[in-house]
């Protein structure tokens, strides 16, 4: 029914827009409440906050939009992994940067780990739809189905 | 007031959850009934949101303060956020989403709950 090649929503795809819109939600107002108030604190951990909102919210847009918002999906979620990965890791060897909860921080603790588990979960679903969208292209169909 | 208030957004919530659960297992789509409980969610949160900010000064602490009128005012926008992907998405998949959504709702409002409950 859905055109792969122009939407990544459909099926599974729409779970993973409302777990992303909701991490999107919690990052940007943390990072704002963070920001705004005690900037001080924590200049690091507070601009990586800052820097998962913003990532969330592209990644959440490119789910919703497909087309070739696919492959900045791909790059957000990359960005996401890497980053849940690095300030995890950081916020367990180097606590004192980090004194607040924030989204990556301790691997997504705060957040039931979810943080650590979606990125993996957008980019095989992104990949999903890339395949999808380059086997009806192979196919010659125009994926009009 | 916004005590018992949260019990029942809470509530609502918890069997806006289940009903969404059920109808994704059973492959059945968004209707008037689950969407009836959602509306009530809805209305419960959008209650929560006036009271709680025309109460704000109940809460002392500058941070829990904003942290409070953060959730308040994201909470409503879930329910009317799944709710519309359930029209444009019409599988069980939207059931799910409507059940992460509800889940969040659930949690978020118990959140509320405990900031709220810290200033007696």
């Amino acid at each position: 029914m859905a055109d792969p090649t122009r939407r990544a929503l459909g099926g599974p795809g729409v779970v993973l827009v409302v777990v992303y819109g909701l991490l999107a939600l919690a990052a940007t107002g943390r990072s704002v409440l963070q920001l705004l108030s005690y900037y001080d604190r924590a200049p690091l951990a507070y601009t990586l906050s800052a820097l998962a909102a913003v990532v969330y919210i592209l990644a959440t847009w490119c789910l919703v939009r497909g087309g070739r918002w696919v492959r900045v999906g791909v790059w957000a979620c990359s960005v996401e992994l890497v980053g849940v990965l690095l300030v995890g890791t950081a916020s367990y060897l180097v606590p004192d940067a980090f004194p607040d909860k924030t989204v990556w921080s301790h691997f997504g603790q705060g957040y039931g780990f979810v943080p650590l588990v979606l990125p993996v979960l957008g980019l095989l679903w992104f990949r999903k739809v890339q395949r999808e969208a380059t086997a009806s292209e192979s196919a010659g169909t125009t994926a009009t189905v | 007031m916004i005590q018992p208030l949260t019990y029942v957004v809470v509530a609502l919530a918890v069997v806006l959850f289940a009903g969404s659960v059920y109808y994704a297992v059973k492959d059945r789509l968004m209707d008037d009934r689950l969407l009836a409980v959602a509306g009530l969610v809805e209305v419960g949160l959008l209650v929560l949101l006036v009271l709680g900010l025309a109460n704000l000064g109940h809460i002392t602490d500058s941070t829990e303060k904003a942290t409070f009128a953060a959730y308040l005012v994201s909470l409503p926008l879930i329910p009317i956020g799944t709710s519309l992907l359930t029209i444009k998405e019409k599988s069980r998949w939207a059931m799910g989403s409507m059940a992460v959504g509800a889940f969040a709702v659930a949690v978020m409002a118990v959140r509320l709950q405990q900031i709220w409950n810290t200033y007696g």
